[in-house]
């Protein structure tokens, strides 16, 4: 009889990192060898720059230059940093985080689309998440409308070319990406479809995800800005329903707002629920039909641009 | 919905790592599942079964391990972070101690942690 062996899993090396960088640290241009993506922010100081001016109705917008974000982590790229300077203890080793599982692995094919599109091409990148027909597109319509030129989308469906059709109409490029069977994009399907546009003559790249509220939770895509729509028709419990889609973005939209009492949802509620679940995420309250709140989510988007070190 | 996909992340990885101890056979492959993701356990399983079909692993003994979430804030805290009420899993991101945004550093991904060979 041969011999039973048992191999544990190979581990990386770990180091316990330091304390939260200085902001002078953060904005400190690269040294050698090493990315600007230096440094472990375990505070996400565009969140905390004041709480009040995102909760609802953006009252107080825009910030003022105090309350502005340095600086912008993307939750997946926290990982990456792990990956790459070590940080937590041991007990990583087994306890189904730490740095090689199979969804890390997808965290750090997400940071390699964010270098390719942020750090090699200077492209800012908005993606959007949400269930069919909670407005994404539409959504997106309105920016683009906003947005002079120098735009693409990439958009995924499981089937048709609806989406694209929609965007086509506004005179930009797009490709469209049909999953098939998958019911969310991956970072390989977006690096794919990125072969198909010319980059450098892009400044921004909107990203549609498939409609579809579980599976992108663990899916990030490598976008700057991750921005999860709903809407009333959904229910106004869908907020609690989805607390890992909304721990994994950047922002939320409680879009269709003008409808909310035709069917009996309290978008108060919705807010709220967000606030619980995802600690200071700003919510935005929008319509695309009498466009309330586009102008305050485009104006986050463009304080989000002009605080992100690597698309100027 | 993503659970075959992962489950062929798994075998492969698992044959390589046979591979390296130039084993014959793997049987057992050992997973540490975190709870704070959205890969079903059940579902897991059941796709690692049918990836080890015709692979170094075919016919190897699964086991996966529930990792519950745990997180870290910049106060200074870490543990175990709360569940939201009426989730099944879904940790509470507030920080126990000040209330501030926790990052978690355990309970959010799936990995292969060990596998036994012959």
């Amino acid at each position: 009889m041969t011999e039973n062996r048992t191999h544990p899993m190979p581990v990386e090396p770990f180091e316990e990192h330091s304390s939260s960088p200085t902001l002078s640290q953060i904005l400190a241009p690269a040294s050698t060898g090493v990315r600007r993506h230096t440094g472990r922010l375990t505070r996400r100081p565009w969140f905390r720059a004041d709480r009040s001016v995102w909760s609802t109705d953006c009252s107080r917008w825009p910030p003022s230059r105090a309350e502005q974000p340095a600086t912008t982590t993307p939750w997946w790229l926290a990982h990456r940093r792990a990956h790459r300077f070590g940080h937590g203890d041991q007990a990583h080793s087994d306890d189904g985080s730490g740095t090689d599982g199979v969804l890390a692995a997808v965290r750090e094919r997400a940071s390699e689309v964010h270098d390719r599109l942020s750090h090699q091409h200077d492209v800012f990148v908005v993606e959007f998440v949400g269930s069919t027909g909670g407005g994404k597109t539409a959504l997106a319509e309105r920016l683009l409308d906003r947005w002079d030129g120098r735009v693409g989308v990439i958009c995924g469906d499981v089937a048709g070319e609806d989406d694209a059709r929609r965007y086509r109409e506004h005179g930009v490029p797009v490709v469209n990406v049909t999953t098939g069977r998958e019911c969310h994009l991956d970072p390989q399907r977006v690096d794919d479809a990125l072969d198909a546009l010319s980059l450098d003559d892009l400044d921004t790249l909107v990203i549609e995800n498939v409609g579809n509220m579980v599976c992108p939770a663990d899916f990030p895509l490598g976008a700057t800005v991750r921005v999860l729509v709903v809407s009333p028709t959904e229910g106004d419990d869908v907020v609690r329903k989805h607390p890992l889609l909304f721990q994994s973005v950047d922002a939320a939209v409680v879009n269709k707002v003008d409808i909310a009492d035709a069917v009996g949802a309290d978008t108060d509620r919705m807010v709220a629920d967000a606030a619980e679940v995802a600690p200071d995420l700003p919510v935005f309250r929008t319509s695309v039909e009498t466009g309330r709140g586009i102008e305050d989510l485009a104006g986050m988007l463009h304080t989000r641009r002009a605080h992100d070190p690597h698309s100027v | 919905m993503h659970e075959l996909s992962i489950a062929h992340r798994l075998v492969d990885r698992a044959v390589e790592t046979a591979r390296d101890a130039d084993a014959d056979q793997i049987d057992r492959l050992s997973v540490a599942l975190g709870e704070a993701t959205h890969v079903a356990a059940d579902q897991l399983r059941f796709c690692l079964d049918a990836a080890v079909a015709d692979t170094l692993a075919d016919g190897a003994a699964i086991d996966i391990v529930r990792v519950p979430p745990a997180g870290q804030c910049g106060c200074g805290w870490s543990g175990e972070p709360r569940r939201l009420d009426a989730t099944i899993a879904a940790p509470d991101r507030r920080c126990p101690e000040c209330g501030e945004r926790i990052e978690l550093t355990a309970g959010d991904d799936c990995r292969l942690t060990q596998i036994e060979t012959s």
